[in-house]
């Protein structure tokens, strides 16, 4: 009987475990979504410095993934707020993981010595992993959970570093597992 | 667009700001239209080191960037294909997106530029969710004088809410000054 309560227990917190991040969605910040379309596409890019990053080696902490471009003005009015967040969440288990759309090094290195000088940014040289993420337009945001899924997308540009978005994410950076 | 403040004439942009204050309104959607100038999408591509004939091609092309705002309660579907350009009466065929690959394919264009190219373009399909707001550039060819647009959105979160339509009859081509 004690196993059969245990059991059940243990199911009932892996439920809740599960819809933690939907039952979120009822205070969510303006402008992020509930999306669910699965697994995250897999990449694995270089940064301005030839680092390589891949997406996989992030399971079992939050990402956020953020695709963006010089060109695009809701960029630049953006990337501040990102990069306050980026320091603003250091010491939280968040990974912030920017994606330049298929610019080069010149360029990228130019804008964001302007605009978010702390900041690095993976390169999609060719432009082909946006594409397999068919983000709604540019910037995009998406939220990544440790299980390699895309919980949560951002519509347009957002006020990353206000309190209401901050207290999002690192509420979600404490929630190491989904399911 | 920041290659706009370093474009080569200062003229062509205040052109394009004065052509900017054209914007239909409704009280679910707000749609604002910046016609481009050639020299202005020249320069936009050029300092993106877009191949000359690439650029050739599309400064020939009529540039109007658009931005969507849905600034009402329900979901909003834009499809381009309900969006249509007429002057004097007659059909005026707006470029779609696909159009354009097979054309940058056989000029071996890099993939990074068709990349580009393809993100500046307003999508043909998006559902605009409530105070979401996205834009991108439609292609038409060159039309003298002014012309007009019938956009049609579905609404409602399946697209069985009312249809809004909004019509706007003094669109034009931006052209660069003489």
């Amino acid at each position: 009987m004690k196993t059969a309560r245990r059991l059940l227990l243990t199911a009932l917190l892996a439920l809740l475990m599960d819809t933690a991040p939907l039952q979120a969605a009822d205070s969510l910040p303006k402008g992020l979504r509930v999306y669910a379309p699965g697994p995250a596409p897999v990449f694995e890019l270089t940064d301005m410095d030839g680092e390589s990053f891949a997406l996989d080696t992030a399971r079992g902490r939050w990402v956020f993934v953020h695709f963006w471009a010089s060109w695009c003005g809701p960029c630049r009015k953006e990337m501040p707020a990102v990069q306050r967040m980026a320091a603003q969440m250091k010491d939280d288990p968040l990974l912030v993981v920017m994606v330049n759309t298929a610019e080069d090094e010149d360029t990228v290195f130019s804008f964001l010595g302007s605009y978010a000088p702390d900041m690095n940014s993976l390169m999609d040289r060719d432009g082909q992993v946006t594409e397999a993420w068919q983000p709604r337009g540019l910037p995009a945001t998406y939220l990544v959970d440790p299980q390699g899924h895309i919980r949560y997308q951002a519509l347009g540009g957002r006020p990353w570093d206000q309190d209401e978005y901050l207290g999002f994410l690192r509420s979600l950076s404490r929630k190491t597992g989904t399911k | 667009m920041h290659a706009l403040c370093k474009g080569r004439s200062w003229s062509a942009l205040l052109l394009a700001l004065s052509a900017s204050a054209n914007a239909a309104r409704d009280n679910r959607v707000d749609i604002k239209f910046t016609p481009r100038t050639p020299e202005q999408m020249s320069a936009f591509y050029e300092a993106r080191g877009f191949p000359a004939p690439m650029v050739d091609l599309l400064a020939k092309q009529c540039f109007i960037t658009v931005r969507v705002h849905n600034t009402g309660r329900d979901t909003l579907w834009l499809d381009l294909s309900q969006w249509h350009f007429s002057s004097r009466g007659k059909d005026i065929p707006r470029y779609h997106r696909n159009h354009w690959l097979p054309l940058w394919n056989e000029m071996n264009v890099p993939l990074a530029n068709q990349s580009t190219f393809r993100w500046t373009l307003l999508p043909e399909m998006l559902d605009y969710q409530p105070d979401e707001s996205e834009g991108g550039n439609i292609i038409l060819p060159q039309v003298k004088g002014p012309f007009s647009l019938t956009a049609v959105f579905a609404s409602g979160p399946d697209r069985r809410g009312p249809p809004i339509t909004l019509r706007y009859d003094n669109l034009r081509c931006a052209e660069d000054p003489s």
